[in-house]
């Protein structure tokens, strides 16, 4: 678990792992984590999309995580989670292949993007921190839904 | 006026009530008109003109005042029997109703403003018809506005005022009667500032009364409530008036007290069997003073207040057999998002409980087993809930059916034929949302049935038929379904006429053999019409296709059933409810999908040699002499690539709302089931081919499809065969 300085307004951020590489979001937007279960296909959908579940008589979107960033895209096993986030007034599930951790952290903490990264990355990341010796990568979830943008595609 | 929220509240059930009114006042008419009408009617009718009234003072809506004033004015001439109810005066009221109906609209913010001419011409003919030819009646004294306060629309003022004639004007006729009234006030009823004392008096001026007091119910001082009423009158009264004048006395307080109104003769014995009354010295003074001063206040004095507990009241009026007064159902007024979201839940709960079902039987529990015992209690009392929280929604289609009547005079009016309207099962109750939609279609149905369905009068006699032609119009629940029936006796369907129709507008081929079922259905087409000119009743443009449209996008079916000269029969069958829906549950491509069941013709196993193809791809199935595309649904959704080889899967032949055919098809058909309606778009997007979704027993999400979607979107890509949708 890591601690930042005292005075500045934390605030906490779930961290999760994609491949070899870690992300992280606002607490606040994710309303639960559950494991996988098999997503019924929906058709002609964007290929990050995997279908829909059934989250207590709602129905719920999942997407693929890694896939919509353009890094890995992966057969969902049992072991991998379903992060339920709530992205503008939607319930949206994010296929993530596990969660790590909590952090705590001040903006100040936060890096601008580094140049280097692809264009699909970049629009999704906010900033990056370093923590413990590892790389995180902060998301902007607003981007992810398939909304406007997919149905142009 | 700033607490501008509760006021908007109050307005808002205002309005909803307006609707009520409205509804009673048409009903109350069309009696009038028909010569069903008694004095309660009459009295019906003026009381819900007056209520409009009163409440649209209380809101300041000056123009729906002033025309219900007016309108008011000739029912109250009308309801004291000073002006004779006519023909004439019936059609005027008739009419002044519906512009009073358009202020009411027009003061709500739905609809155009009231024309003011329609309005002031209106205005104009109540007014003669209110002092034309009774130059005697003395202007009723107009009651002073109910103020804008909480209770913003009681209008209690204003009937002391409009009784007082009433004695007068009867007096002459009928013979003296003894009335026994027991009245027993609820604490509501003060609180809703109405005075006993005001009551009695206005009793008191339809003849002597002599008032009892029954205090018996008072508790000791130590233990008074000030505040719960807990007195009661009985109160002779003599009359010439009759039961219904007495009641009128109670009518804005019916609902806050128990009242028995009988013959004094009947309650003779029973004021002899009630000893229970201790103060009789009392009961006397009041009797006196009630009869000399017509103002029993002073009297009620020595009462601490006129409201006391109510703790023992049952006791005495146990003793009594006082029935209540009128049994009206009570009811509350509920948000409709409340009970939606209730129904959503429950919705879950069903899904939830055919889930546990199902792994429970997973599990391998014996089938003995408590748990087993238990889950069919769990589904019983879940089946239970839905079904109640449905009947909330559910609505008699009465508020439809009334419309009707006007209507067919209208339509008759215009065609010049004789019609009777004969309308059965107003009370079968349906889903609000269907109601509401059902007006347009069996209003164009009604309209129909009058002007292409039944003959001129002299036409009729000449076929040995009465000149009066019948329509009918049956509500009836059938199979968890509701079914109306509108049928007339008129000529039936000209099918060597329609048949010549569809053969010139191309809709079929000219050496298509058809059935007298299949010609008649040809009026469903799109654009099918048969006036012979387009007639201003009927031929706006839209046909039966319209109305068939709009009865598939509840659920619902149509058909039609015709005997030449004999008449027609046009059945409508709708769910009973919009949240779940009867599917067809397939499989295709290892997903599980739903089919509406309502899309479905029939389904048939395709043998290789029935399917064809038209210029080397785009597969055709023979079904009944007429070749329909074939969809594979795999292939449709983007499930697969290639489609299911020839000869294997089954295909459901699916009727669009267009009245378009296709064979859909699929790996196999698992059975019929009733699911609930679930949203994608709530949280995802609309997906081209499907409906919505559902959850099914296993807990997995499954996709109702759309067949009208899915059938256009083959249809596109046909015609462009080289397009390929990227996937």
């Amino acid at each position: 678990m890591s601690d930042t300085s005292a005075n500045a307004p934390a605030r906490e951020l779930i961290a999760f792992r994609i491949g070899d590489q870690e992300f992280c979001v606002d607490i606040m937007s994710v309303r639960e984590i559950r494991g996988w279960t098999p997503a019924t296909p929906l058709p002609r959908a964007p290929g990050f999309v995997k279908g829909v579940i059934n989250l207590r008589g709602a129905v719920l979107p999942i997407i693929d995580l890694g896939a919509r960033l353009g890094l890995t895209t992966s057969e969902p096993t049992a072991r991998h989670v379903i992060m339920v986030a709530s992205i503008g007034g939607r319930s949206v599930g994010l296929l993530v292949d596990a969660v790590s951790d909590i952090i705590q952290l001040t903006d100040e903490a936060v890096q601008a993007t580094p140049e280097v990264a692809s264009e699909q990355v970049r629009a999704f990341v906010k900033g990056i921190f370093a923590i413990e010796g590892r790389m995180v990568s902060l998301l902007e979830l607003e981007w992810l839904v398939p909304d406007t943008e997919a149905e142009a595609a | 006026m700033t607490a501008a929220d509760p006021f908007e509240a109050i307005k808002g059930v205002f309005f909803q009530e307006c609707e009520e009114l409205l509804g009673d006042l048409e009903s109350g008419l069309l009696a009038m008109e028909t010569g069903a009408a008694d004095d309660e009617t009459v009295n019906a009718v003026f009381r819900a003109v007056h209520s409009v009234k009163g409440g649209a003072g209380a809101f300041g809506l000056d123009d729906l005042v002033r025309f219900a004033h007016v309108f008011e004015t000739l029912l109250d001439e009308i309801r004291s029997g000073r002006k004779p109810c006519d023909d004439v005066t019936v059609k005027t009221l008739l009419r002044a109703a519906d512009v009073l109906a358009d202020h009411v609209a027009a003061a709500r913010g739905q609809g155009a403003p009231v024309d003011p001419a329609r309005s002031a011409g209106l205005v104009a003919e109540l007014e003669t018809l209110t002092h034309g030819d009774a130059p005697v009646a003395a202007p009723v004294v107009q009651a002073p506005e109910p103020e804008a306060d909480e209770f913003g629309f009681q209008p209690v003022v204003f009937d002391m005022a409009a009784f007082e004639p009433a004695p007068a004007a009867v007096e002459a006729e009928a013979e003296v009667g003894r009335w026994r009234v027991v009245f027993h006030p609820h604490s509501q009823m003060y609180a809703k500032a109405n005075e006993t004392g005001l009551l009695l008096r206005e009793l008191s001026r339809l003849g002597p009364v002599a008032v009892t007091l029954d205090q018996s119910a008072l508790p000791d001082l130590a233990e008074l409530e000030p505040e719960v009423s807990c007195l009661s009158w009985a109160i002779e009264v003599e009359t010439s008036a009759g039961e219904t004048a007495v009641r009128e006395v109670f009518d804005f307080v019916e609902a806050d007290c128990d009242l028995s109104v009988r013959p004094a003769q009947d309650a003779a014995t029973v004021t002899e069997a009630a000893p229970a009354e201790p103060e009789l010295d009392i009961a006397a003074l009041l009797a006196r003073a009630g009869v000399e001063a017509a103002a029993p206040e002073p009297v009620l004095a020595p009462a601490p207040v006129p409201a006391t507990p109510e703790l023992a009241a049952p006791a005495p009026f146990a003793a009594q057999p006082a029935a209540p007064a009128t049994p009206t159902p009570v009811t509350i007024r509920v948000d409709l998002e409340r009970v939606d979201r209730l129904i959503n839940v429950v919705g879950e709960l069903v899904i939830q409980q055919a889930m546990l079902a199902q792994r429970v039987s997973e599990s391998g529990l014996i089938r003995s087993s408590g748990v087993t015992a238990g889950l069919e209690d769990l589904e019983l009392l879940t089946r239970e809930i839905q079904d109640s929280v449905m009947a909330i929604r559910a609505q008699p289609v009465k508020s439809v059916f009334q419309r009707m009547p006007r209507l067919v005079r209208e339509v008759a009016d215009m065609t010049g034929k004789k019609v009777r309207l004969i309308t059965e099962g107003e009370a079968t109750e349906v889903d609000k949302t269907v109601v509401e939609r059902l007006a347009e279609p069996i209003t164009h149905m009604i309209r129909n049935a009058i002007d292409h369905g039944l003959e001129t009068p002299d036409d009729r006699l000449a076929v040995g038929k009465p000149a009066e032609g019948v329509v009918r119009m049956v509500a009836l629940h059938r199979s968890g379904r509701i079914v109306i029936e509108i049928s007339d006796d008129g000529r039936g369907i000209n099918r060597s006429r329609v048949r010549g129709i569809a053969e010139e507008r191309g809709l079929i081929a000219a050496d298509a053999a058809l059935t007298d079922d299949e010609v008649d259905n040809l009026i469903f087409l799109p654009g099918f019409s048969t006036a012979d000119a387009v007639s201003d009743i009927s031929g706006r443009g839209v046909g039966m296709d319209v109305v068939r449209r709009s009865i598939q996008s509840l659920g619902g079916r149509i058909s039609i059933s015709s005997t030449p000269g004999k008449g027609s029969i046009f059945t409508l069958s709708l769910p009973l409810t919009l949240a779940v829906l009867d599917g067809m549950v397939v499989t295709a491509a290892d997903q599980t999908l739903v089919t509406p069941l309502t899309a479905i013709v029939e389904s048939l196993t395709p043998r290789t040699e029935d399917v064809h193809h038209v210029g080397g791809h785009d597969p055709v199935i023979r079904f009944r002499e007429q070749f329909v595309p074939l969809i594979d649904i795999g292939v449709a959704m983007g499930f697969r690539d290639a489609p299911l080889t020839p000869g294997t899967g089954v295909a459901m032949v699916v009727e669009t709302e267009s009245g378009a055919r296709a064979a859909l098809l699929v790996d196999a058909i698992q059975g019929q089931r009733q699911v609930v309606i679930k949203s994608l778009e709530t949280n995802y997007r609309h997906v081209e081919g499907v409906a919505a979704a559902t959850i099914l027993g296993d807990g997995r999400v499954a996709l109702i499809l759309d067949v009208d979607g899915i059938i256009a979107n083959a249809r596109r890509k046909s015609a462009r065969p080289d397009f390929k949708l990227a996937s």
